[in-house]
């Protein structure tokens, strides 16, 4: 006889699908991808065998290359061949010329939305990055054997939310879906906190030192029964290996008398062997350095061991400088930190880690590849929320690095969300008019330390218009700020009083519009306006089947809190749902998924108040 | 429901961190937002906004000068702004004086030893008035909520001093 088939309550009666998602590492000098397979984290490699994709990105006349291909044109073809984008992301001109004054690209565009002048044409940094993302998706979809349900994509925790929002635009253009953007350190501390076979699960108060190729990142976690709470982060979003590079560089053009401005291929030249220098001095005390300076002209000098401590000292140092405040700001003492977790490829410069070790008195765990151990981590998140480990109760607290403030009077900033705020967080300012019968006001959001606007990053204006006149102070205008778990600001206005919710309009200092984004969405296919549609009728379909699978599984485990009359209503909603989804048309579908959002709202709210209520009563019984 | 509420908690000034944090953590076990990363785009803006209450509530309850301030709210007790001045001559005075100390940091012999000096008194005096706080509060008469109320102004002038006190500590030792 056969037997009937009952599912455990609270579990849904669909056998469980494997939703497939990767963890990416968008680094800035490599980038890598790795997925969960059969509960173990590992990278994926390409049909060469390699798992690191150099992050560049050659412009060639018929074709885009990446990775290795490109990165050997860097020298020979230095102006279509984008070296270390991440750098640039986010950022302006001033910002980049100041900071890196020897780069080999043409630049155009405006002092806020830098492009470099390639054979095919203005490309921007999103669009170099976005790049990197389509090829490790694709590297990703082929290895796998079908389409991702999401990605986390790593950002460096010291990231500022020009550069998060524009990574996140990125995957956008590279048509990605992004489950989080997670930050780096957070990242390596889970692949190293839920690593069983290294060290055994870790529990207390743990540093991660994270120095890529360039950006850095200290962050100071406390892991307790699966919860990664981190309690402070800092660090320097323009400081790395590459740094080290660029001290030899000048330490070699010193050297050998030359006078810049040099040629593009000769400052390629200079940092290929400034890097191979570095590179070698990890393992060997000296390094011989040859330049070829002019055609039957070489030149050669020999780099120390000792020279080239010398010249990074004040970089290592600097790093070290940002591991004090950050512990200050977890109000944590050095002797409490349990264990250092070594990150990021420059973490192999011997005197990185001496410096390190004797700083936090701590040998520093390097048991995970630093190289590899940001994409591990990533993936393991990844799968976590794609939802393929329902039972797992890992939970990442993150904060954000830099505080949020709004520019007032006499051009100073008021703080209105301090750094190491942990996300999601909202918070709310008032402001008032300043002149009677004012109907508009420009807000001006910075993010940074310090108390002067121009010493802070500027993220956004807004103008805020259609605020009922009144006497001067009488308008009360509420600001508000949200951040949410990706790291990314929501800014809204209201006038209180009347309740006017003021219009706004967004115009981000850095990075891309929304319309721009479409623009060159549009842009970069062949039928523009079909693969639009067809894009967008995709998206609808997978939210669709996301909302009706979501209010399925809740109507298994909790329909006893609706009436019957709520149970006919949604079940009919969903089935209407099911039906218009077969359908073609987007915005059908969109109004579907309205209407069942809509009968499903209170039951939403009703359900997550229930679940507070039982992780309460649990705790309650724990400490009886 | 307000923060105490939110986690189970007595409605008092004296609060055990450590519970505190284990329901926190429970809490957001079941609300965070990556719980819901694969759900509908209604409850993951529902789990940002739960989330978000959580972590506020908890951010204030853990910090003991936004935790008196949450509770003088409670209590109908609102604390003036920042630029109202004390009417308490004494403080006034020694708040001169103090200024005076962090001002004359940067031109001592020493400076290690100047910074840990004013970091000691700054201490000392904030460790003081606190514990008379606490004791106002516990006492919870309109006159005793009135006199924490100066009092927690006061340790958050502190409070800001001891923040410049660190900026100043990362100006003088940084390049």
């Amino acid at each position: 006889m056969a037997l009937l088939q009952i599912a455990e309550p609270g579990q849904s009666t669909v056998p469980h699908e494997h939703r497939l998602a990767v963890g990416i590492d968008l680094g800035t000098t490599n980038s890598l991808v790795a997925t969960v397979k059969s509960g173990l984290s590992e990278t994926i490699v390409d049909s060469n065998g390699d798992d690191i994709l150099p992050s560049v990105v050659s412009y060639q006349k018929d074709e885009i290359l990446v990775g290795n291909k490109a990165k050997a044109l860097a020298i020979i073809d230095p102006e279509n061949t984008i070296v270390s984008a991440k750098r640039l992301i986010g950022r302006s001109h001033t910002d980049i010329q100041k900071k890196y004054h020897s780069l080999p690209y043409q630049f155009c565009g405006d002092e806020n939305h830098p492009s470099f002048v390639t054979r095919s044409g203005k490309i921007n940094p999103v669009q170099v990055s976005a790049e990197i993302l389509k090829t490790l998706s694709q590297r990703a979809q082929d290895a796998l054997g079908g389409e991702l349900t999401g990605v986390v994509i790593t950002v460096p925790a010291y990231f500022d939310d020009a550069q998060r929002q524009s990574t996140k635009d990125a995957a956008t253009l590279a048509g990605v879906n992004v489950l989080r953007l997670l930050n780096e350190p957070t990242a390596a501390a889970v692949a190293y906190g839920l690593d069983n076979e290294h060290e055994g699960q870790q529990e207390g108060i743990i540093a991660v030192y994270d120095l890529g190729g360039g950006t850095f990142d200290i962050s100071i976690l406390r892991l307790n029964k699966g919860v990664f709470e981190v309690l402070a982060t800092g660090g320097d979003s323009a400081l790395g290996g590459d740094d080290f590079d660029v001290a030899i560089v000048d330490y070699l053009i010193e050297q050998a008398n030359l006078q810049r401005p040099l040629s593009p291929s000769m400052e390629r030249q200079l940092l290929d062997q400034a890097c191979k220098a570095k590179e070698a001095l990890t393992l060997s005390n000296s390094y011989q350095v040859v330049l070829t300076l002019a055609e039957n002209e070489q030149w050669s000098t020999d780099i120390s061991k000792e020279q080239f401590e010398l010249l990074i000292k004040p970089l290592v140092n600097k790093t070290l400088r940002a591991c004090r405040r950050a512990l200050k700001d977890a109000d944590i003492e050095v002797c409490a930190v349990k264990e250092v977790v070594m990150v990021g490829g420059s973490t192999r410069v011997p005197l990185v880690r001496a410096e390190t070790e004797k700083y936090f008195d701590k040998t520093p765990l390097t048991s995970i590849d630093p190289d590899k151990v940001v994409a591990i981590g990533a993936a393991i998140q990844a799968d976590i929320l794609a939802g393929n480990k329902p039972d797992n109760d890992m939970l990442l607290l993150d904060v954000i690095p830099l505080s949020l403030g709004l520019e007032t009077m006499g051009g100073l900033v008021e703080k209105v969300i301090s750094r190491n705020t942990t996300i999601p967080v909202a918070k709310a300012q008032e402001f008032t008019t300043f002149k009677d019968g004012q109907t508009a006001m420009v807000i001006h959001v910075l993010q940074g330390e310090r108390e002067l606007v121009d010493d802070c990053r500027s993220l956004a204006r807004f103008e805020l218009r259609g605020i009922p006149a009144m006497t001067a102070g009488a308008a009360h205008i509420r600001v508000t700020f949200k951040v949410d778990a990706d790291g990314l600001l929501e800014v809204s206005a209201m006038e209180k009083s009347t309740g006017v919710e003021a219009s706004i309009e967004v115009k981000p200092s850095f990075g891309l519009a929304e319309d721009e984004i479409t623009k060159m969405l549009k842009a970069s296919m062949t039928n523009a306006t079909e693969d639009m549609q067809a894009r967008m009728l995709k998206e609808q379909q997978v939210e669709a089947a996301r909302v009706i699978e979501s209010v399925q599984s809740a109507l298994n485990t909790d329909s006893h809190l609706l009436s019957e009359q709520e149970n006919l209503v949604i079940n009919e909603a969903i089935s209407s749902l099911a039906k218009i989804t077969q359908g073609t048309v987007v915005e059908d579908i969109e109004k579907a998924i309205e209407k069942l959002n809509h009968h499903t709202a209170t039951f939403a709210e009703k359900r997550m108040d229930a679940s507070i209520k039982t992780a309460l009563s649990g705790q309650t019984v724990d400490n009886i | 429901m307000n923060y105490f509420e939110i986690f189970g908690l007595e409605e008092k000034f004296s609060v055990d961190l450590d519970q505190l944090t284990e329901r926190f953590q429970a809490i957001q076990k079941s609300v965070h937002p990556d719980r819901f990363a694969h759900a509908s785009s209604q409850e993951q803006l529902l789990a940002v906004k739960k989330s978000t209450a959580v972590n506020d509530a908890y951010q204030t309850l853990k910090k003991p000068i936004k935790r008196a301030e949450y509770i003088l709210s409670l209590r109908g007790v609102e604390i003036p702004n920042e630029q109202v001045t004390f009417s308490d001559n004494m403080f006034l005075m020694r708040q001169m004086e103090l200024r005076e100390m962090l001002a004359e940091v940067k031109f001592a012999d020493d400076v290690d030893a100047a910074v840990f000096e004013v970091t000691q008194v700054l201490e000392i005096e904030f460790e003081q008035l606190f514990k008379a706080m606490q004791v106002l509060l516990f006492e919870n008469s309109e006159s005793s909520n009135k006199e924490a109320c100066e009092n927690l102004r006061k340790l958050k002038f502190y409070q800001k001093l001891h923040l410049e006190l660190d900026r100043l500590e990362d100006l003088l030792f940084d390049d």
